[in-house]
């Protein structure tokens, strides 16, 4: 009994697992959203496709067609960025992929040239931040394209565009796939996409708030003579202590942060691309261009109002005054509290030992008898 | 009682003032003579109504209080929980009154209306002195400007407390507490709006300073709006309500600031100069001061006759 029982069991079991298999591969299996025309997803759709690297460090080279293939570069065939592989298997990559490759095989359709970052790497290279793909040594720490670019997996401003709209492109364009993809391509353009005051200093300080790195630049800075701006160790915090800083902490969007006056305005897109040290005569931050760049926000500031300290901090070897300021103000406040709690002390016995006690009054506060022997006549 | 030489010459100043006549200048004599030396005797055995019998701040000064302590605890409580947004605490006091968006819009509304509290003090402080002026009734002790006698009652007062003096110092309608508090509210009403302007508007301030001054003075008033509040609030808390609240035999509340007047035990007690006037300018106290004197044997009649054999032995 207990032997076929055993049988019995096994067949059951057998029979789920066969049928969770059937279930997955036709249900669970992930859409390819992309066409995989090079057939790269033959290696790279397995999870465990992983090498650990000559530094020890454990790469994945998964790919999930179906996040991939809600990603802005969806439509670009994997060869277009990937264009050092030329045969399969393909042999190990050294630099991988670098933003200022012409490689898209899709066309820029105002130009009819091949479509690239390249105008905007052009920029970043020549900024402060600008790097090759693959730096060592201090470079090593500037942000590279997708340091800032995260490709995001989901942008709600590309969720399907209205069935109202779709129903009337589709008359003359027929597929309604096709609308709605580019629909939302262009649309998404036209939306507005800049990043939050709170997001744009979260990125920033996400390096500039790295005391080891910082500390790594100035002490290089120092031992070749190079010059450093005063406010690069706290560019970070000293904004977070700004009036600027608090506001963005707060919420508000409309508050400078540190893109609002570190890029040009009028070509802000490309200009957040080639931030450049508040020395060089093209920075917006430059003394020569502070007026212009405050007046963006502050309509009437003048050459005065840009003597204001955008970054300003309470450190003694940042700014003295405040740092003194600070001081006197703490040791003020505590000593007049101390000061009055004591006169109050002092008071209360003297009155205690007058004999007024701490009563609902009705005609008089004296209660008890003095101690100063000067009493009521009753 | 034998009054000081100061009390003397500020009851002398207050009857020409009011120019008494002779019959009444007599009366007024007669009671202070009849007062017993001992002022805190007397304070002990006089009958005060809680609510107050003598006259203090008028209306206008009342008002100005209420619209004051009215919005400076309401700014206090929108204004901190802006500055220690990040706190525990913070965050309920922003949320009921709609976020720290309405919060701020609260905080500037009620400081303008504050600030309106602060003229229409500053027009009452500057109209009534110029109309004493001119009526040739001004005296600058009544006022609450500080004064050398404030030093030296304070000292005194101090002592009195620790028990090495037997009497409080003879003060003022207006004693040095009261100058002390008045000048840190002042200031501080001022640092508040000088540094809350200076956020709304630093364009203004910085055009109006030398560029050296511009970023220091703007850093100092991003430092002295929340330090000066949270000092206020403390003063208030420990200092201001201890005064009026919390002091044995002020408990649970003067009703001053309702009434606009004092209970004459209070006045013998921290205003014995003003006590003085009162006794000139109001005739029924003479009479109710005298009826107590009387009543509860306290009459020193042989006090008038030592003043004046005194005063004809000076006159010799």
């Amino acid at each position: 009994m207990i032997a076929n029982k055993g049988r019995y069991r096994g067949k059951y079991v057998l029979a789920i697992n066969l049928m969770l298999v059937l279930f997955s591969t036709f249900f669970l299996t992930p859409a390819i959203a992309f066409e995989d025309d090079e057939g790269c997803l033959i290696c790279h759709k397995y999870p465990m496709m992983a090498r650990v690297t000559d530094d020890g460090v454990l790469r994945s080279y998964y790919v999930m067609p179906h996040i991939f293939g809600r990603t802005v570069h969806r439509n670009v065939p994997c060869r277009d960025c990937h264009s050092y592989i030329k045969e399969l298997p393909h042999k190990p990559v050294t630099e991988g992929v670098t933003c200022n490759a012409e490689c898209h095989s899709i066309k820029n359709p105002a130009t009819g040239k091949q479509f690239s970052h390249k105008l905007i790497y052009d920029s970043y290279i020549k900024s402060t931040h600008g790097r090759k793909k693959v730096a060592e040594g201090l470079d090593a720490d500037k942000p590279y394209c997708i340091s800032c670019h995260t490709n995001p997996l989901y942008n709600p401003d590309e969720d399907k565009p209205p069935k109202h709209i779709v129903d009337r492109c589709v008359i003359c364009h027929e597929k309604r796939d096709f609308v709605e993809r580019w629909y939302s391509h262009t649309s998404r353009r036209i939306r507005e996409v800049k990043r939050s005051s709170k997001e744009v200093f979260e990125l920033c300080s996400s390096c500039h708030e790295n005391k080891e790195m910082l500390d790594r630049h100035v002490k290089q800075a120092k031992e070749e003579g190079r010059e450093l701006g005063k406010k690069f160790p706290i560019a970070a915090e000293s904004y977070k202590e700004s009036f600027h800083g608090k506001l963005t902490r707060l919420g508000f969007n409309k508050t400078a942060s540190c893109l609002d006056c570190h890029a040009r305005q009028k070509d802000y897109f490309r200009s957040v691309h080639e931030i450049r040290p508040s020395r060089d005569p093209d920075s917006p931050t430059h003394k020569n261009n502070k007026v212009e760049t405050c007046q963006r926000c502050h309509v009437h500031a003048d050459e005065n109002y840009v003597a204001l300290d955008p970054h300003p901090s309470s450190k003694r070897e940042d700014n003295l005054f405040k740092y003194y300021a600070e001081m006197i103000y703490n040791i003020v406040g505590v000593a007049v509290i101390a000061m009055l709690v004591g006169m109050s002390l002092l008071e209360t016995i003297g009155r205690r030992r007058d004999g007024i006690a701490w009563r609902l009054s009705h005609g008089s506060t004296w209660r008890r008898k003095s101690r100063r022997g000067r009493d009521r006549v009753e | 009682m034998k009054l000081s030489e100061h009390a003397r010459n500020v009851i002398e100043t207050s009857m020409k003032h009011n120019r008494v006549s002779d019959s009444d200048r007599d009366e007024i004599e007669r009671v202070i003579a009849n007062m017993p030396d001992d002022r805190v005797f007397l304070q002990k055995n006089v009958v005060s109504d809680p609510l107050g019998d003598l006259p203090r701040y008028s209306i206008h000064i009342r008002i100005q209080h209420m619209l004051t302590f009215s919005t400076f605890l309401a700014l206090a409580f929108t204004g901190l929980p802006i500055h220690f947004i990040e706190a525990l605490w913070a965050e309920p006091f922003n949320m009921v009154l709609g976020g720290v968006e309405v919060t701020r819009i609260i905080h500037r509304t009620l400081a303008v209306v504050m600030i309106a509290s602060m003229v229409y003090h500053l027009l009452t402080i500057t109209i009534k002195p110029l109309l004493e002026i001119k009526n040739r009734c001004f005296d600058i002790r009544r006022t609450i400007i500080p004064l050398f006698k404030d030093i030296r009652d304070f000292k005194e007062d101090m002592l009195y407390s620790a028990n090495k003096r037997a009497q409080r110092p003879e003060m003022d309608k207006y004693m040095y507490k009261q100058k002390i508090h008045y000048f840190a509210a002042g200031f501080g009403n001022m640092v508040m709006v000088v540094s809350g302007s200076s956020f709304l508007f630093p364009e203004f301030w910085a055009s109006i300073l030398p560029i050296s001054m511009v970023s220091n003075f703007q850093e100092l008033m991003r430092l002295s709006h929340p330090h000066e509040a949270l000092l206020a609030l403390l003063v208030i808390a420990f200092w201001h309500w201890y005064n009026v609240h919390l002091a044995p035999g002020r408990f649970p509340m003067q009703w001053t600031f309702l009434t606009g007047k004092i209970t004459r035990e209070h006045q013998i007690e921290e205003h014995f100069l003003e006590y003085l006037r009162n006794l000139v300018e109001i005739p029924e106290e003479r009479q109710h001061l005298q009826d107590i004197l009387d009543s509860r044997g306290l009459s020193e009649d042989d006090g008038l006759i030592d003043k004046q054999e005194s005063e004809s032995e000076d006159m010799t």
